[in-house]
């Protein structure tokens, strides 16, 4: 089996007196993902953070490329794709400028038409020039898709990736995220339940008051298309 | 060197089109001018130079404190900093491209501020304003490298944004002094090498702050 790119080790965290995770001990293959499951203040998005190197464990160790989290080189950074809630796009630049200057942040040497392309996929190609804060929440969630995917990452961290889009976004999301899947990427990304898509390369594992299960398989699919049930939700 | 200029073009383009910075500062400065000049009431001329250079420094200061620190605390909307700090970017990049956007921002600001001081103090516009301007320059450049500084500590801590009028003053004390002694001499129209002592310590107080910015940037960033 490949080293995995995505580690937890004993992983701990508290704020002040309140554990949030209590150790997690979790792996994530190339090519393979884990969807990590949880009510709302299950910790998810602390143990994404956590994962990411954005917060310092109590305990135990976050690693990425089997290295700390918190100790990257700026060559690991650039293999790393993140969404969270929060898009990380800048309000007051056009679509087209966001991603220009995530391209250039990353070295991206993608053609010219690149950029147009991957607005054109996610449904926002009428929208390259007009500003982010004019986005509903769910276009800033696909632009938001696109900025995390632009520059090929090897790790993928997405905290609900799902959440604001509509059943076409929510279907484009899973299409971006199994296409990541099969060119090797690593990707653990959390759910308030269970999703049926990329079972063949996913696993599911349940966070409960910190602790995180053990893995069962992900539920088989029953059908041709996947069923994200919690986006409508989430709308 | 690429991360540098992405990030000092995209926070040109924002201020561009938002100007919130940079209005932010003439209007301080400006106001804050005002308020000096009716407080002291000068007669104008060379004998109010030691006033004019104050109330230059003044301004500067505390109009600095609003506008430089945001270059930073605006990257916090919609989570930015933290998608500046997981990317690839050097973190000492990062600081020098926020204190070259701050030093732009003041320097359109405090032109501004100069072109009022002149006509609020009746001074002329002749050499002497030439002779303070590397004064303004290095004051400038060093107070915008603590304002960085100072707005990446104040993300970190609880009621932050009370923190930076704290420290800020406080730690440019020394540069300050230096800064109001080289224009008030200038001003008066004192040699070069009247300035040149006052200089030296607001050089030393530039590489002081930028050092620290660029060695520091990246454990600021950073969440517990």
């Amino acid at each position: 089996m490949d080293a995995p790119l995505i580690e937890a080790r004993g992983l701990f965290k508290s704020f002040g007196a309140t554990p949030v995770l209590r150790g997690v001990e979790l792996e994530v293959a190339p090519g393979r993902g884990l969807i990590i499951i949880g009510r709302n203040g299950a910790g998810k998005s602390t143990l994404l953070r956590l994962l990411a190197g954005l917060g310092a464990p109590t305990a135990g160790d976050a690693r990425l490329f089997g290295v700390s989290s918190r100790k990257l080189e700026p060559s690991a950074r650039r293999r790393l794709g993140m969404l969270t809630h929060q898009s990380y796009l800048y309000p007051n630049l056009t679509a087209r400028e966001n991603l220009e200057f995530f391209r250039a942040l990353y070295r991206v040497a993608a053609a010219p038409t690149e950029i147009p392309r991957w607005l054109e996929r996610v449904g926002l190609a009428r929208f390259a020039d007009e500003r982010v804060r004019a986005f509903s929440r769910g276009m800033e969630q696909r632009l938001a898709l696109v900025r995390a995917l632009i520059h090929r990452p090897d790790a993928l961290l997405m905290d609900e990736p799902f959440a604001a889009l509509d059943p076409d976004g929510a279907e484009l999301a899973a299409t971006l995220i199994r296409e990541a899947l099969e060119r090797g990427c690593a990707v653990a990304l959390t759910a308030h339940r269970e999703l049926d898509f990329a079972a063949d390369r996913c696993v599911s594992r349940e966070l409960v008051r910190g602790r995180l299960l053990d893995s069962g398989a992900a539920p088989a699919r029953t059908d041709a298309e996947p069923r994200l049930a919690h986006a409508a939700d989430a709308r | 060197m690429a991360g540098f200029v992405a990030v000092l073009r995209k926070d040109l383009t924002l201020e561009l089109r938002g100007g919130e910075s940079t209005l932010a500062l003439v209007a301080l400065s400006i106001l804050i001018l005002i308020v000096m000049v009716f407080a002291l009431n000068p007669v104008g001329g060379a004998a109010d130079a030691p006033i004019a250079a104050g109330a230059l420094w003044v301004a500067m200061i505390f109009a600095g404190m609003a506008g430089a620190a945001r270059v930073v605390l605006a990257e916090r909307d919609n989570g930015c900093l933290r998608a500046l700090y997981l990317s690839p970017l050097d973190r000492g990049a990062l600081f020098l491209a926020k204190l070259a956007a701050a030093s732009i921002f003041m320097v359109v600001a405090e032109a501004a501020v100069v072109v009022m001081l002149v006509l609020f103090f009746n001074l002329d516009f002749d050499g002497r304003l030439a002779r303070m301007l590397p004064a303004l320059a290095l004051g400038l450049v060093g107070f915008a490298a603590l304002a960085t500084l100072l707005a990446a500590i104040s993300g970190r801590v609880h009621a932050g944004d009370l923190l930076m009028p704290l420290l800020a003053v406080p730690l440019y004390v020394p540069a300050l002094i230096a800064g109001v002694k080289a224009s008030a001499a200038a001003l008066a129209g004192a040699p070069w090498s009247a300035l040149a002592d006052w200089l030296r310590i607001m050089a030393a107080f530039d590489v002081l702050f930028i050092a620290a910015g660029f060695i520091l940037f990246e454990h600021l960033l950073g969440e517990d």
